[in-house]
């Protein structure tokens, strides 16, 4: 084993798998009979199949036809398809106040989508599109010489991208499906505030069973048919992207349209996302609505007032930082120069539920519950794969040419790592760590079961405040709501930045 | 080779300077989150439910005196409040904790957060209330949880008679209550309806509630100033307390004041429960004398009498007046009775069953055949 990798596999030892150990044992002693026998659990267990199984046909077949109007120049192209990974690093408190706003009892539309399956599908939709979206769009360069030979053989378009086109795509479909399932299966945020008592996943009834009856037996059960299900997509997943590997770079030039026909598809695709992504514009509508709570939320009395959740916020993040940049950078060099082995296990901590890693915590290391690094350790676990997953392929893509000129001029390893290698990676890193901080930012699993009031952050301010009467702590959430996306969105357009600055 | 130009280089990398400003905005706020940390203050931490209430200059006084700052931490409604104490054991959130409930002190007293401590005031309590002969749960309050009904809505149409008639499809829709894991109002309840149905029979009237339509919401304050029609909601009937119709005739802002409450008791028989709330002080707290102080004050007269009007309960010591007001309140004739004894060996599966049938939809008979 590569010594780089040492500091990680302690690390992942100690936050990861022993708590997981420990989660399993209990889950498989006590928990598993009752969890297994009880039909609630087990309703649970179909009914997160189905969001998971049902998120990712939506989305696939939302993306395929957006793909295809993709392929043409028109207004708004490139803006939208930037714009569609967006939401996926929005934190989840964030799109469940925009889908409040505009849908809830308090909704705008006056529609009230609260506690239905169909809100938790469009939140689904609107997280996950892009993940599907933007490989199916990068690939299609790859579609045009066997498209071409198609329409050369007398099909129409149409049919030679469904006859064609799609077979070719299958891979990234189920790449990017794959993705989508796992994130919509292991879902919590989103279904606790937008989907009533009746459509909880498994995550929340984990959360419930745990917070409302001290149920460590059975949370840890849940937790248990949770991992199993993940870690057999996740395979799958990895078997895929080991079979198939595709270039993100290089996309092909736009074909141009006629005029009327690009407006109109501007019209189409733009207005599509554009009803998509409306929460977000439900959310900053309804914060302009109530001046008064932008001034009252700072010092509220009755709930953490938003300044400490702020300060809480931005100071967790600094801190996990610190720690996610030395341990992602590590793991990805160790990954670089060593066993495949290594990419897998890195790739744990995307299997394993946030609330999970909070009941794995609070089971194993009691003696460190008064202690601000369980929360910040929990936020390293689960966002250092972040830097890792973007800081690999362009290690991975470091010309050698130019690696072998420093070595043969004489310059040391170190020396090596500073003048050349660094300056090739540091946009990567950089995006990754953006990436990462937007993640702990909006993280609330983990932080809501570990929670403690002097460790508030703001997506816990927020929480606190919904289902309290009066329309003041509905509004103050939705103040910080936009404070919460506001960070996060400034974060990603420095992102863009220094990705463009390259 | 020359050396790079760094003056051209600063204002053409302008984005990268940005980033770096960026990152030290962040740190200086950091900084600003942790100093306040650094500076010392006694403070005392009181984790409460959410309807926690006492007179202001009564607080301020208190503070002036013993030069103590008070922190009251509101941690949800009482069976919410006192899981996060459980869940925080050995690294406590709070100093003192109040606000559990006889319902619930056998959860506080099996979890083992609490630490004795035999107030001076003790001897001024009413004696039938010291049920903790630890000492780690004094009372400070008492009251009856019952079923309150809106006048307006019942003007012309006819009340439950019995405890059964809820479930009936008469009164279909119209009640909300309150989840007994989280509530202690919604607890008192479950064990009323246990006490008043029998094990064998309060499941299916339950079910009997849920096919009717009730509303479950996780606390107190959410029904009654949420769901309730008082407060603008669509339930006429909630699970509250005896002392609610005094308390909007107090705070009723209609000219001229009316004669009457416009809520009343609904005191079907045994649908009523003897409810006491109890403060105890948290294992690990580092301000024991303080925490010591602020049970006695919370048992002295001033404060005492200042409860009835704040949080709508009567005072635990014996010869503290009642405000004028609490002549609208009555005491139910019939309240349900539970042994203590019944109460802990059996709460968490009353829960639990309640759970399957009301929350997850399960039949009433196939939940008692799993036992």
């Amino acid at each position: 084993m590569h010594w780089l990798a040492l500091p990680v596999v302690v690390f992942l030892a100690l936050a990861l798998l022993y708590p997981l150990g420990r989660i399993v044992a209990l889950g498989l002693g006590e928990g598993f009979v009752a969890a297994i026998t009880d039909p609630y659990y087990r309703a649970r267990l179909a009914w997160s199949l189905a969001y998971g199984l049902g998120s990712s046909l939506l989305c696939i077949l939302v993306a395929l036809p957006l793909a295809y109007a993709f392929r043409y120049r028109f207004p708004g192209r490139d803006f939208w398809l930037a714009f569609s990974v967006v939401p996926f690093v929005l934190p989840t408190l964030v799109v469940a106040m925009g889908f409040l706003s505009l849908v809830g009892p308090r909704g705008l539309l006056g529609l009230n989508l609260y506690g239905t399956p169909w809100i938790l599908f469009w939140a689904s939709l609107f997280y996950n599109l892009g993940l599907v979206l933007r490989p199916l769009v990068a690939l299609l360069p790859k579609l045009s010489g066997p498209m071409q030979a198609a329409r050369t053989l007398g099909a129409s378009p149409a049919r030679a991208y469904l006859r064609v086109g799609i077979p070719l795509l299958a891979p990234a479909l189920l790449s990017g499906g794959s993705l989508v399932f796992l994130f919509s299966f292991t879902s919590f945020g989103v279904p606790l505030l937008l989907g009533g008592p009746g459509w909880a996943t498994l995550e929340v009834a984990t959360y419930h069973a745990l917070a409302q009856r001290l149920a460590f037996p059975e949370a840890s059960a849940l937790v248990l048919m949770q991992l199993v299900v993940t870690g057999v997509v996740l395979g799958f997943y990895l078997r895929l992207q080991a079979g198939w590997a595709v270039g993100l770079e290089g996309t092909e030039t736009p074909r141009p349209l006629a005029r009327g026909r690009a407006l109109g598809l501007a019209f189409g695709v733009g207005g599509f996302f554009v009803l998509l992504y409306s929460p977000l514009l439900g959310l900053v509508w309804r914060a302009l609505e109530r001046p008064a709570a932008w001034i009252s939320v700072w010092q509220s009395p009755d709930f953490t007032p938003g300044l400490l959740a702020l300060q809480n916020t931005l100071a967790f993040a600094g801190l996990a930082l610190l720690l996610v940049f030395p341990l992602g950078t590590l793991y990805a060099y160790a990954v670089w120069r060593g066993a495949r082995w290594l990419d897998e296990l890195g790739l744990l901590p995307l299997m394993v539920s946030p609330v999970a890693v909070g009941l794995g915590y609070l089971l194993v290391y009691p003696w460190l519950r008064g202690s601000i690094w369980l929360l910040i350790a929990a936020y390293t676990l689960l966002s250092y794969p972040l830097l890792t997953r973007t800081l690999l392929p362009a290690l991975r893509g470091l010309p050698r040419g130019v690696l072998e000129a420093a070595q043969v001029l004489g310059a040391p390893p170190w020396r090596r790592l500073i003048r050349v290698e660094w300056p090739l990676v540091r946009p990567s890193t950089t995006a990754g760590l953006a990436l990462a901080l937007a993640a702990i930012m909006g993280e609330f699993g983990a932080t809501l079961t570990l929670q403690r009031p002097e460790w508030a952050t703001l997506s816990l301010a927020v929480y606190e405040r919904l289902g309290r009467p009066g329309a003041t702590p509905f509004y103050e959430a939705v103040v910080l709501a936009v404070v919460l996306m506001a960070l996060c969105t400034a974060l990603l357009l420095g992102l863009q930045k220094s990705a463009w600055a390259r | 080779m020359n050396p790079p130009d760094d003056t051209e280089g600063f204002f053409m990398h302008k984005t990268r300077n940005i980033g770096w400003l960026a990152w030290l905005g962040i740190l200086f706020v950091l900084a600003a989150g942790i100093l306040p940390v650094l500076a010392q203050q006694t403070t005392l931490t009181v984790l409460t439910h959410n309807s926690f209430s006492l007179d202001k200059n009564l607080i301020a006084r208190f503070e002036r005196e013993s030069g103590i700052k008070l922190r009251f931490l509101k941690g949800g409604d009482a069976g919410e409040m006192l899981n996060k104490a459980i869940l925080s054991k050995g690294a406590p959130i709070a100093d003192v904790i109040y606000g559990f409930d006889n319902t619930l002190l056998s959860r506080a007293l099996q979890a083992d957060i609490l630490q004795p401590y035999r107030s001076p005031e003790l001897s001024n309590l009413r004696p039938e209330l010291l049920l903790d002969q630890t000492f780690r749960a004094t009372p400070v309050d008492f009251g009856y949880v019952a079923l309150n009904y809106d006048r307006d809505y019942f003007r012309d149409r006819p009340l439950p008679q019995r405890f059964a008639d809820l479930a009936s499809p008469e009164f279909a829709g119209l009640l909300v209550v309150q989840n007994p894991a989280t509530s202690s109002p919604g607890l008192a309840f479950l064990l009323a309806t246990v006490a008043a149905f029998g094990e064998e029979g309060y499941l299916d009237f339950w079910e009997g509630l849920r096919k009717n339509g009730v509303r479950v919401v996780s606390g107190w304050s959410e029904a009654y100033y949420t769901h309730f029609t008082r407060a603008g909601g669509d339930r006429p009937l909630v699970v509250s307390y005896s002392t609610s119709p005094a308390a909007e005739l107090y705070y009723s802002e209609a000219k001229p004041k009316p004669s009457e409450p416009p809520t009343a008791n609904l005191f079907l028989p045994r649908s009523s429960f003897f409810q006491v709330e109890y403060v105890g002080i948290l294992k690990g707290t580092r301000n024991l004398r303080a925490a010591q102080r602020f049970v006695d004050w919370l048992l002295s007269k001033p404060v005492q009498e200042n409860i009835p009007t704040q949080m709508w309960v009567y005072p635990a010591r014996r010869e503290a007046r009642l405000p004028e007001v609490f002549r609208f309140a009555q005491v139910p004739p019939e309240p349900a009775r539970l042994t203590p004894q019944q109460i802990t060996n059996n709460r968490e599966r009353w829960i639990r069953e309640w759970t399957q049938v009301v929350v997850q939809g399960q039949a009433a008979e196939a939940v008692r055949a799993r036992r």
